[in-house]
């Protein structure tokens, strides 16, 4: 019947056959736009996210630690680390087809995802420190445990890379055997916007913390939404014209809803995130003290690869490119791929460009 | 500028859009008081132009949408390039700081009465606050890192057991 009906519209002999074709097809696709946007008004589905099949290895806290079934072809294991509080981490895993996790998975490497898990007001104590030298270590020995690995490769996204290279760079006798930053700050003083205005000139982080304790998601959400004020219009600009697309709707709807739930950070953690990596940008400068150790990347001796966006506006590309001047690894490879910093490891845009590239370079040296 | 008549708009408008931003960004640096109507007519004078120009080209076609979906994309492209520009800028951060600072000025007498009058309320409900629950939520997390500490010496001895024995076995052997 749909598209009986729109060749049921009335010859119009004026009309080049070829513009005819086109004016159905517009109109085809006009009917498709408002039937789904009758569905998602009138019958909104909670779209199912998530699909590659999992295992909890073990729990710490709030965090978790996820194995991911593979048919585990390549020798070395991969430990993800993603960001902490902002979002969740599904979004690696975000639907079949569009997932990071399946397409590694589906190349043989054996995954561990660290899921930081959601905080509250009782892990307000929790500090970049804890972070970095109990739960990160504490999963990572986990994940070599499960995987009866000698060695492992790991993964750090967004500001999982700062905190995995803390962790690394302190702790040397971790048995590393590839490490990747992707989209992932280093050098804070060419980290954008944020860097701006989090200016101890204009940003005063102890009162903020101080007055809020934990830093709430609408909070985090206000300060990402502001990064890119066009974001929501433009979004919805595309979900208008390609609304007659079943699989853009679809995922459109995963991808909203992830982009919809924005996480807390602890407070202390907070504290001495913007503190120390933001404001005094301690990280590149070797000047970061954990666990009693210092945090040198010059420690970092195994083979390295950063990965940076073209159109990051959260970890521009100038600010994840340092890592390969600093690092005392022989090899290492500074790729900047098409993309914003979601886009880098999510969509379509990172199936053709990011997701290859990072399993084979992984694969060549696992 | 671009032979074809629709690009040649889209050029006009964009550097119409970074003219305007830049002199926003003029206004914002000299502490001047922006003024909206200027700041908007250049965009709505441009907009009427251009769609007067593109409705009097010729029949509407199905085309005519893919150019307006183009023409808009361009237009937030545009107004983001101007947006981030006026974002990155230090009146920027100091605005925000302030606004920030008038938001924590607000935030913390209310808040403090409000948690006092909970905490109040609670108690003579004889049902347990908000903050009693999150003190015992902080002390399972203790409880959980003894725990761990233990599993972690358990783990050693058991590892130096396994040693021993094995060391055992070769001088028997």
């Amino acid at each position: 019947m749909k598209d009986h009906l729109f060749t049921m519209t009335p010859e119009m002999p004026g009309l080049p056959p070829e513009m005819q074709e086109r004016m159905q097809e517009e109109m085809r696709r006009n009917f498709l736009r408002m039937k789904h946007f009758a569905e998602m008004v009138m019958t909104p589905k909670e779209p199912e996210v998530g699909p590659t099949p999992r295992e909890e290895i073990y729990r710490k806290n709030k965090s978790r630690l996820w194995r991911y079934a593979s048919k585990r072809t390549v020798k070395t294991p991969l430990l993800f680390v993603p960001n902490l509080g902002i979002s969740r981490p599904y979004i690696f895993d975000l639907m079949h087809n569009g997932s990071f996790i399946e397409y590694m998975t589906g190349q043989g490497f054996d995954f561990y995802l660290l899921d930081w898990g959601v905080f509250g007001p009782e892990d307000n104590s929790l500090t970049v420190e804890d972070a970095v030298t109990k739960i990160l270590p504490r999963l990572a020995k986990k994940a070599l445990e499960s995987s009866e690995a000698t060695e492992m490769s790991v993964l750090g996204y967004c500001m999982g890379a700062p905190l995995s290279a803390c962790f690394l760079a302190s702790q040397p006798e971790f048995p590393l055997k590839n490490y990747i930053n992707m989209a992932g700050p280093i050098d804070f003083a060419h980290v954008g916007l944020f860097g701006t205005w989090l200016d101890p000139r204009f940003f005063d982080v102890d009162r903020y913390v101080d007055t809020l304790g934990t830093i709430p998601a609408d909070m985090v959400k206000l300060g990402f939404k502001l990064l890119k004020p066009t974001m929501d219009l433009s979004t919805n600009l595309n979900l208008w014209w390609n609304l007659w697309n079943p699989e853009y709707v679809s995922g459109f709807n995963a991808l909203n809803k992830w982009a919809n739930e924005y996480l807390p950070f602890p407070g202390e953690f907070f504290r001495h995130w913007v503190k120390d990596f933001y404001q005094q940008n301690k990280l590149i400068k070797g000047e970061l003290t954990m666990g009693g150790r210092s945090v040198r990347l010059e420690r970092i001796s195994c083979p390295v690869l950063a990965v940076g966006a073209k159109e990051d506006n959260i970890a521009p590309p100038n600010c994840v490119k340092p890592l390969i001047s600093v690092v005392s690894s022989p090899d290492r490879e500074y790729v900047e791929l098409p993309g914003g910093h979601i886009s880098l490891i999510a969509g379509r845009g990172a199936s053709i460009h990011c997701w290859p590239k990072v399993a084979a370079w992984l694969a060549a040296r696992s | 500028m671009a032979d074809n008549p629709t690009q040649q708009l889209f050029d006009l408008w964009k550097k119409q859009t970074e003219d305007a931003g830049q002199a926003w960004l003029k206004m914002l640096g000299q502490g001047q008081t922006v003024d909206p109507q200027a700041f908007w007519r250049p965009f709505m004078d441009q907009n009427m132009a251009a769609w007067s120009k593109v409705m009097t080209q010729g029949t509407a076609s199905p085309d005519l949408m893919a150019q307006w979906k183009q023409f808009l994309d361009q237009w937030i492209a545009a107004w983001a390039k101007v947006l981030e520009q006026a974002m990155s800028t230090e009146a920027f951060a100091k605005a925000m700081g302030k606004q920030l600072e008038t938001f924590l000025s607000a935030a913390t007498p209310a808040k403090k009465a409000a948690e006092q009058q909970t905490e109040a309320t609670l108690s003579a409900l004889g049902v347990a606050s908000r903050s009693q629950v999150v003190s015992l939520a902080a002390q399972l997390v203790q409880v959980e890192e003894k725990i761990e500490g233990l599993e972690d010496r358990l783990d050693t001895i058991l590892k130096r057991l396994t040693e021993l024995g094995a060391t055992g076995k070769t001088v028997r052997a």
